[in-house]
């Protein structure tokens, strides 16, 4: 190692942080810290949000669809009904002709 | 033992402020920006703090990360087109004359006007006193790079020093 390496070692010695350093360095990481569990809180709240409202869309379809059922099974029975009516009449009015058959 | 060791953000900031801010500062030549980056990386390190293994692992991590954020930095304030170096290189002769500084200063002062990666090198190699192969493994860079901007870097530096410093014309 020459004379101008071993100047260089000498004027490369560390040189001490300013005495704020370590101050700044903390209050940062206790705002970032405390930022940190502010966000935590609103992602859980948000989350929570999200799982209500997804809950009550879907409670919400199914008692839509559960309606939907209803009207259509009660649109079935009326058609069924309907059909019944036109069959017993017919039926009556075949009866009613066979017994005047009969009769005469 | 090591695996007991719990990292203490608050005795690896004791520890290691001087050496991160001395790189940081020897990197950027601006003792406002140099603590800047200090808090970054430090930051940094306590977001990661999870991941540090051993002191030496927080040692290594620092000086690597130090060096990586003082290059960014550099970077940034290249692309706002502030290129400190330059102004002190046209006027640096002009100050040496002016104003005797201790020897160890100036020529601090002239190692701030090599280009970036030899300044690089040789900040690791006397102030962190690392051997080739560490500033490689610190830098990510090919050994051969490493060795070359040393040699480089310290020719230039000879060459500088001759020139602008009384003690080594006089040597020479």
């Amino acid at each position: 190692m020459d004379e101008l390496e071993c100047e260089l070692r000498e004027a490369l010695k560390r040189q001490p942080a300013p005495s704020s350093l370590k101050r700044k360095v903390m209050n940062r990481r206790s705002v970032t810290q405390r930022r940190h569990v502010r966000m935590v809180w609103f992602e859980r709240i948000a989350a929570a949000l999200i799982l209500v409202a997804v809950a009550g869309a879907g409670v919400l379809w199914r008692h839509q669809d559960e309606q939907r059922r209803g009207e259509e099974a009660k649109q079935q029975v009326f058609t069924a009904l309907r059909i019944t009516g036109h069959a017993l009449n017919h039926m009556n009015q075949q009866l009613a002709a066979h017994r005047r058959a009969a009769q005469e | 033992m090591a695996d007991d060791w719990q990292p203490d953000f608050e005795q690896l900031v004791d520890e290691h402020q001087s050496m991160v801010f001395s790189l940081a500062v020897r990197m950027t030549g601006d003792c406002g920006l140099a603590e800047e980056i200090a808090q970054d990386v430090f930051l940094e390190l306590d977001r990661h703090l999870g991941k540090i293994e051993t002191p030496l692992h927080a040692l290594l991590w620092l000086r690597r990360v130090a060096m990586s954020r003082s290059a960014d930095a550099m970077r940034k304030r290249r692309v706002r087109g502030i290129d400190q170096w330059v102004e002190i290189d046209e006027t640096h002769g002009a100050i040496l004359e002016e104003r005797p500084t201790p020897l160890g200063s100036r020529l601090e002062g002239l190692l701030a006007t090599l280009p970036e990666p030899q300044r690089a090198a040789l900040v690791l190699r006397y102030q962190e006193e690392l051997t080739p192969e560490e500033i490689a493994a610190t830098l990510g860079a090919p050994l051969a790079t490493v060795k070359s901007h040393l040699q480089r870097g310290l020719k230039l530096l000879r060459a500088k020093a001759a020139i602008h410093l009384k003690e080594y014309v006089r040597g020479a």
